[in-house]
C-alpha cells in the first residue's frame, strides 16, 4: 500500500458527468478533512454596503442624473457667483446700450455700412436732381417714389447692404460708444445676451432670475417638506378618527382651485407686506425687503396649499410601516410614540421623502415662473425668468432672443431637477426602479 | 351608492362654503376698490356706490348675504368689468369657450399620451423608450407659457410660410384657431400622462398576474392591452381628474398669450379690477367643477377597479 | 378512474440545462447544468432552498424567463418537442396547452380587475379559437367543479378579491388544467397557504393527477409536501442537482450531506420529544462568484480537501438514485480497495 501515495490512482466509477475522467486524479490527501479556516476562506463574502453608500453608487452609475447634477451645479454657480463677477448690475440702466442684440458689428464694418448707405443716398439724390433738371421743376413725392424704385436702392436696406458688403455679425452685444471705448484700449465686458429696452444687461438679469427661481424652489420645497412630513406622519400614525379628520382637511384643500387662490393670495398679501416693509419695525423687515412681498406671498401659498401631496405620501408610507413587526417590537419594548415616529418610521420612508422633496423643487419653480409671467410674481426691479419671458412677449417678433433665452434656461433648470429627482428615486428606492 | 353620493354632496357643500369664505376674506383684504379708475370719483359717489352694492356693510354680513343668494343660484352682479351684468351670465358666456379648448387639449393629451406610454413600456430600454422619455421629460419641464410663447414666436414670426395657424384667437376662423392653444395647453398633460402610463404599465407588467397570463399562453397583445393596461390606468385617472378641471376652466396663461376671451383670462382681469362678485363667482364655480371631477374620478375608479368599494370611502 | 398509462416513456427530458442572469455586477449562473427525465404520469419534486435555482429552471421550461435571464446551454424536450428552439409565437401556443404552471402566491396571481369566469374562459379560448363563448363557459364551470368550488354560477361572476387564498389557488389549478396539459409545473403552490388549506390543495392535486395522468413537477422547499405527493425527487443546491432518486431513496437512504441536513432540519412526528431540529449552518454561496469546488463545501460537516477544489461527479447508487458528493466517491474507492485487498 506504500506506493499508493506516489502513484496517482484512477478508479472506475459510474459517472454521468461527461468530463469526469480528468477530474479523477486523486490522492488520499484530497480526502483529508478540511479545516474551518479553509472552509471560511472558500467563500469571499462581499462587503456589505450601507444604504446611503449603495444609493450613491447607484446614483453615480446613472449617467443622465449625473449630467443633470452637473447642470444644476453649473446653474447654481451661474446664479449665485455669476452676478458678482459681472461688471453690470441687474437693475443698472446702461445708457446708450438700449435694445442691443446678442451680436454686434465691428466699428470698421459700421463705417463701411455708413459709407455705402451714404453713397446710396447720394445716388438717389443725384437721380432726383437729374430728374428735376430734366423736368425743370421740383419733383412731386409720387415722382420721387418712382425714381426710388428705379434706382438701385439696395443700399438703403441695411440687411441687403450688409450682405452685399460681406459684413458678418460678431458674437456678443456692444453699443457703439462701448465699441469706441474698446477701440481706445479700454476693457469692456460685452453684453453676451444683449440688453433690454432700458439697456439692462440680459445675462445678469438671467442670472438673477435663475437665482430667484432656485431660491423659490428650494424654500418652497423645504416648507412643503416640513409641513407635509409633520402632518402626514401624525395623521398616519394616529390613525382612526384623527386620521379621518385630518385627511378630510387634505381632501378639502385638494378641492380648492389652488391657482385661483394663489393668485388672490399674491394680490392680497402684496400691500400689507409692503406696508410692513416700510413701517420700519420688526425683525423680519429686512427679510421681507430682500425677497419682496410677492415672493413671500408665494411661500405662504405653498405653505398653505402645496403640502397636501407630501402629507398624503408620507401618511401612506407610515400606514404601511406601522403594521410591520419592528414597530410592534418597539412598542412592546415600551417606546414612546414620538420615538417610534422619529427613530423607526421616518428613517424608513426617508428615501421617499427625499425624492418627493426633490421633485417639489421643479414644481415650485414652475409655479413661480407662472405667477411672474402673469405679473403677480416677483416685483420689479427684481426679476425672475418668468417675468423676463413675460416682458419679452411684447417685442417677440423683433427681439425673440429675449423670450427664448429665459425660456430655455427655465426649462433646462426644471428639466435637470426633474431628471436628477428621477435618478434619486431610482437610487434611493430600488424597488421603484423600472 | 345613494348614501355615498349624499355623503359626497355634503362634503362638497362644506368645501364650497369654506372656499367661498377664504376667497371672500382674501378678496376683501386686497387694497383698492372697484370704483377707482383714471378719474377718481368723489367720496360721496364712492359711498353711494358702496351702499348700493352693499359694500358698506361689515364683511360677515356681506358674506352671509352672498351665501344666502348663492344657495338660490344668484352670484350677484359684476361691479365693473361688465357693469350690472349677473355673474352667472358672464360665466355662462365665458365658460363654454374655455371648456371647449380644455376639452380638446385633454383629449389629445389622453389619446396620444396613453399609447405613447404603452409603447415606451413595451420597448423598455430600447431606443423608442429613450426617445419618448427624453421628449416627455422635456415636456413636463416646460411651463405652458414657455410652450405657448415659443409657438407664438414661431407662428407669428418673420417667416411668412409658418403663419399657418393664427396666434390671435378668432372664433370665425374655426378649427385652425384652436390648434395652437389646444396644443400648448395639452402638451404638459400629454407628457405627464405618457410618463405615468409608462411607469404604471411597467409596474403592472411586473405583477404576478401577468406571469399567469403568460403561462396561460396569451399573446403579447391581450397581455398588454387587456391585463396590464386596465390596471395601469388607475394612477393615470388619479392624475387626470384635477387636471381636467383645471384645463377646462382655462389655462390662464394660454388664454392670455393667445388672447382667448375665456374664463381664465377674465379671472385675472377681474382681480386686477377688484370686481368682487366676479372673483367670488369664478372661484366658486371652479371649485365646484373640481369637486365634480373628483367625484367622477372616484366613480371611474370603481368602474376600472372592482376592488374599490365607494361606500367605505376610505382607501 | 384508474391510473391508465396511455402514454409511456419520457414526457420531459432536460439535459445539461444552463441558465444565467446577466446582471450589471456580472453573470449569475442560476442553473449550472442540470439533467433529469420525467415520465408520463409521474410526479417529481424539486427541493431546495431559496435561490437554489429551482424556479428559474421551471421558468425556462415554460419559456417565461425574463431578461436578463437566458438559457445558455443544454436542451429541454417536452412531449417530443424541442422547447428551447421555439419562436415567441410557438412558445405562447405551447404554454398553457402542453405545459401549464401554477404559482406560489394565489393572492397576486389572478388579475384583480377581471372576473374569475373571464380569466378561465380566456385561458381556454387562447388555445381553442373555434370554441364558442357559451361552450367555453361550460367547460370553465366543469373545471371549477373539478377543483371543488361550490356555487359555481355565482363564483364565475366574482372577482379574485372575493375569494379566499385557498379558493384562489383552486381557481389557479382549474385555470392551469383547463386545456388538459400533459405537464403541470407547480411552483410552491402551497407555501403561501395555511396548513389545513395546504393539505386540501395537495389532496386535490393528487386526485386530479390520478384522474388525468398528467406529469407534475412540484417545486417546493418543504420535504413533507414531497413525501406526500411525489414519485421521485431532485434536490437542488446552488443551481445544481446534488441528489436525485425516488422518494424512498431520498428519505430513507439520503446520500448527500445537504439532503441529510434538509431531513434533519424538518420536524418529524415520530421524533423523540427531546430531539432538537438541526439547522444547516452557514449561508448559501455567492452565485456571482461561485467557487471551483462543491458549492456546499463550506457548510458541510464532512468537508474534505478535494471538495474545495473540484466539483464532485455524480455517483450512481443503484436504480435512479445518484448523488454528487466526494464522500460517495471515497466510499466507492474504499470499497474497491477492500475488494482488491481480499
Amino acid at each position: 500500500m506504500a506506493d499508493m501515495k506516489n502513484n496517482r490512482i484512477k478508479h472506475n466509477i459510474v459517472c454521468t458527468q461527461p468530463d469526469i475522467e480528468n477530474l479523477l486524479e486523486l490522492t488520499p490527501e484530497d480526502f483529508a478533512s478540511a479545516t474551518e479556516e479553509q472552509k471560511e476562506s472558500f467563500i469571499q463574502d462581499r462587503e456589505s454596503i450601507s444604504y446611503w453608500k449603495d444609493a450613491w453608487r447607484r446614483l453615480k452609475s446613472n449617467r443622465v442624473s449625473m449630467v443633470a447634477l452637473g447642470v444644476i451645479i453649473f446653474l447654481i454657480l451661474f446664479a449665485f457667483v455669476g452676478p458678482s463677477v459681472m461688471p453690470y448690475g441687474y437693475d443698472q440702466f446702461n445708457k446708450g446700450a438700449e435694445n442691443l442684440y446678442p451680436w454686434h458689428y465691428s466699428l470698421e464694418d459700421g463705417e463701411k455700412l455708413a459709407e455705402a448707405q451714404g453713397s446710396a443716398e447720394m445716388r438717389l439724390e443725384l437721380a432726383f436732381e437729374e430728374a428735376a433738371k430734366e423736368k425743370g421743376s421740383d419733383l412731386t413725392s409720387i415722382e420721387k417714389a418712382k425714381i426710388k424704385a428705379q434706382v438701385n436702392t439696395s443700399g438703403l436696406d441695411e440687411g441687403k447692404l450688409r450682405k452685399e458688403l460681406g459684413i458678418h455679425k460678431k458674437l456678443f452685444g456692444y453699443s457703439k460708444s462701448e465699441l469706441l471705448r474698446k477701440a481706445d484700449g479700454e476693457k469692456i465686458f460685452p453684453h453676451i445676451f444683449g440688453t433690454d429696452k432700458y439697456g439692462r444687461d440680459i445675462l445678469v438679469r438671467t442670472m438673477i432670475g435663475t437665482r430667484v427661481s432656485m431660491l423659490v424652489g428650494l424654500f418652497a420645497a423645504l416648507l412643503v417638506l416640513i409641513i407635509g412630513a409633520i402632518y402626514g406622519s401624525i395623521s398616519g400614525y394616529a390613525g382612526g378618527k384623527v386620521d379621518a379628520v385630518m385627511m378630510r382637511i387634505v381632501e378639502l384643500i385638494y378641492s380648492i382651485p389652488e391657482m385661483l387662490v394663489v393668485l388672490l393670495l399674491a394680490t392680497a398679501l402684496n400691500q400689507p407686506l409692503k406696508d410692513y416693509m416700510n413701517s420700519g419695525v420688526g425683525g423680519l423687515r429686512n427679510f421681507v425687503g430682500v425677497l419682496g412681498p410677492n415672493l413671500i406671498s408665494m411661500f405662504v401659498a405653498f405653505a398653505l396649499l402645496y403640502w397636501v401631496t407630501m402629507a398624503r405620501i408620507i401618511r401612506g408610507q407610515i400606514l404601511q410601516l406601522k403594521e410591520q413587526e419592528f414597530v410592534t417590537a418597539a412598542k412592546a419594548l415600551g417606546a414612546k410614540n414620538s420615538r417610534i415616529i422619529k427613530r423607526h418610521l421616518l428613517p424608513n420612508c426617508i428615501g421617499q421623502i427625499v425624492v418627493t422633496t426633490c421633485l417639489q423643487i421643479p414644481s415650485a419653480i414652475f409655479l413661480e415662473s407662472f405667477l411672474s409671467y402673469l405679473g403677480v410674481g416677483v416685483s420689479a426691479p427684481l426679476t425672475s425668468l418668468g417675468s423676463m419671458a413675460s416682458d419679452a412677449l411684447g417685442g417677440v417678433q423683433t427681439y425673440s432672443y429675449r423670450l427664448v433665452i429665459p425660456a430655455i434656461i427655465l426649462s433646462v433648470l426644471i428639466l435637470s431637477f426633474n431628471l436628477f429627482g428621477d435618478g434619486l428615486r431610482d437610487a434611493l428606492d430600488p424597488r421603484l426602479k423600472k | 351608492m345613494a348614501k355615498y353620493t349624499i355623503k359626497r354632496l355634503l362634503m362638497a357643500i362644506i368645501t364650497l362654503l369654506i372656499v367661498a369664505s377664504i376667497t371672500f376674506a382674501l378678496m376683501n383684504s386686497i387694497p383698492g376698490s372697484p370704483w377707482l379708475s383714471e378719474k377718481t370719483p368723489s367720496q360721496a359717489t364712492i359711498d353711494a356706490l358702496n351702499e348700493k352694492y352693499g359694500l358698506d356693510q361689515p364683511g360677515i354680513v356681506q358674506l352671509g348675504k352672498y351665501l344666502g343668494n348663492l344657495v338660490q343660484g344668484d352670484m350677484g352682479v359684476s361691479l365693473k368689468m361688465q357693469k350690472n351684468r349677473p355673474v352667472t351670465d358672464i360665466i355662462r358666456e365665458m365658460f363654454p369657450l374655455s371648456a371647449k379648448i380644455g376639452f380638446f387639449a385633454i383629449l389629445w393629451a389622453i389619446i396620444v399620451g396613453i399609447p405613447l406610454g404603452c409603447l415606451a413600456a413595451y420597448h423598455r430600454g430600447k431606443w423608442v423608450d429613450s426617445v419618448l422619455r427624453v421628449i416627455c421629460t422635456i415636456g413636463i419641464s416646460m411651463p405652458s407659457f414657455v410652450v405657448a410663447s415659443l409657438l407664438l414666436s414661431t407662428f407669428a414670426g418673420k417667416n411668412e410660410a409658418l403663419r399657418v395657424f393664427p396666434t390671435i384667437f378668432d372664433a370665425s376662423l374655426g378649427f385652425r384657431t384652436y390648434v395652437l392653444p389646444c396644443f400648448a395647453l395639452g402638451f404638459y398633460p400629454m407628457c405627464y400622462v405618457a410618463r405615468q402610463t409608462r411607469s404604471s404599465m411597467l409596474d403592472a407588467l411586473g405583477q404576478d398576474y401577468i406571469k399567469t397570463a403568460r403561462a396561460k399562453g396569451l399573446k403579447s397583445g391581450p397581455i398588454i392591452f387587456k391585463h396590464a393596461l386596465r390596471n395601469a390606468l388607475i394612477p393615470v385617472i388619479t392624475y387626470l381628474g384635477p387636471q381636467i378641471a383645471f384645463v377646462f376652466c382655462g389655462g390662464f396663461v394660454v388664454e392670455t398669450v393667445f388672447s382667448i376671451p375665456g374664463l381664465g383670462r377674465y379671472f385675472i382681469q377681474s382681480i386686477i379690477n377688484r370686481d368682487y362678485p366676479l372673483i367670488m363667482g369664478t372661484t366658486i364655480f371652479l371649485a365646484a367643477f373640481i369637486i365634480l371631477m373628483n367625484f367622477l374620478v372616484d366613480v371611474l375608479y370603481k368602474v376600472v377597479d372592482p376592488r374599490i368599494q365607494l361606500e367605505k370611502g376610505d382607501n | 378512474m384508474n391510473k391508465e398509462k396511455t402514454n409511456t416513456g419520457k414526457l420531459l427530458e432536460v439535459k445539461d440545462l444552463r441558465v444565467s442572469f446577466f446582471t450589471p455586477a456580472g453573470e449569475v449562473k442560476a442553473v449550472g447544468g442540470i439533467s433529469y427525465d420525467l415520465n408520463y404520469g409521474e410526479v417529481m419534486g424539486i427541493v431546495g432552498e431559496s435561490g437554489s435555482g429551482k424556479s428559474v429552471e421551471a421558468y425556462s421550461i415554460m419559456g417565461l424567463l425574463q431578461s436578463p435571464g437566458k438559457v445558455i446551454g443544454g436542451s429541454i424536450t417536452c412531449d417530443g418537442e424541442d422547447v428551447i428552439s421555439k419562436s415567441k409565437e410557438e412558445m405562447s401556443d405551447f404554454r398553457g396547452k402542453k405545459v401549464s404552471m401554477i404559482f406560489q402566491n394565489p393572492m397576486t396571481c389572478l388579475n384583480p380587475v377581471y372576473t374569475i369566469g373571464n380569466q378561465l374562459v380566456e385561458a381556454l379560448r387562447a388555445h381553442n379559437k373555434t370554441i364558442s363563448k357559451a361552450e367555453a363557459e361550460k367547460k370553465a364551470m366543469e373545471m371549477l367543479e373539478l377543483v371543488g368550488i361550490n356555487n359555481i354560477e355565482k363564483r364565475m361572476k366574482q372577482y379574485p378579491h372575493e375569494f379566499s387564498g385557498g379558493m384562489r389557488q383552486r381557481v389557479m389549478i382549474a385555470m392551469g388544467l383547463i386545456c388538459s396539459p400533459k405537464l403541470l409545473i407547480a411552483d410552491e403552490p402551497t407555501t403561501a397557504l395555511d396548513v389545513t388549506i395546504q393539505a386540501q390543495i395537495l389532496e386535490l392535486m393528487k386526485d386530479i393527477q390520478r384522474k388525468t395522468n398528467m406529469g407534475i413537477i412540484f417545486i417546493t422547499h418543504n420535504l413533507g409536501v414531497v413525501a406526500e405527493i411525489c414519485d421521485k425527487v431532485s434536490v437542488m443546491y446552488a443551481g445544481k442537482i446534488v441528489e436525485q432518486g425516488t422518494v424512498e431513496d431520498i428519505f430513507y437512504r439520503p446520500s448527500h450531506p445537504y439532503t441529510h441536513g434538509l431531513l434533519s432540519s424538518m420536524p418529524r412526528v415520530d421524533a423523540e420529544s427531546y430531539e432538537r431540529l438541526v439547522p444547516i449552518e452557514g449561508s448559501p454561496v455567492d452565485m456571482l462568484n461561485p467557487p471551483d469546488g462543491c458549492p456546499f463545501a463550506p457548510r458541510c460537516k464532512q468537508c474534505m480537501q478535494v471538495c474545495l477544489n473540484k466539483m464532485p461527479p455524480y455517483v450512481e447508487l443503484g436504480g435512479d438514485h445518484r448523488s454528487a458528493c466526494w464522500l460517495r466517491v471515497k466510499e466507492q474507492i474504499d470499497n474497491k480497495e477492500e475488494q482488491t485487498n481480499e
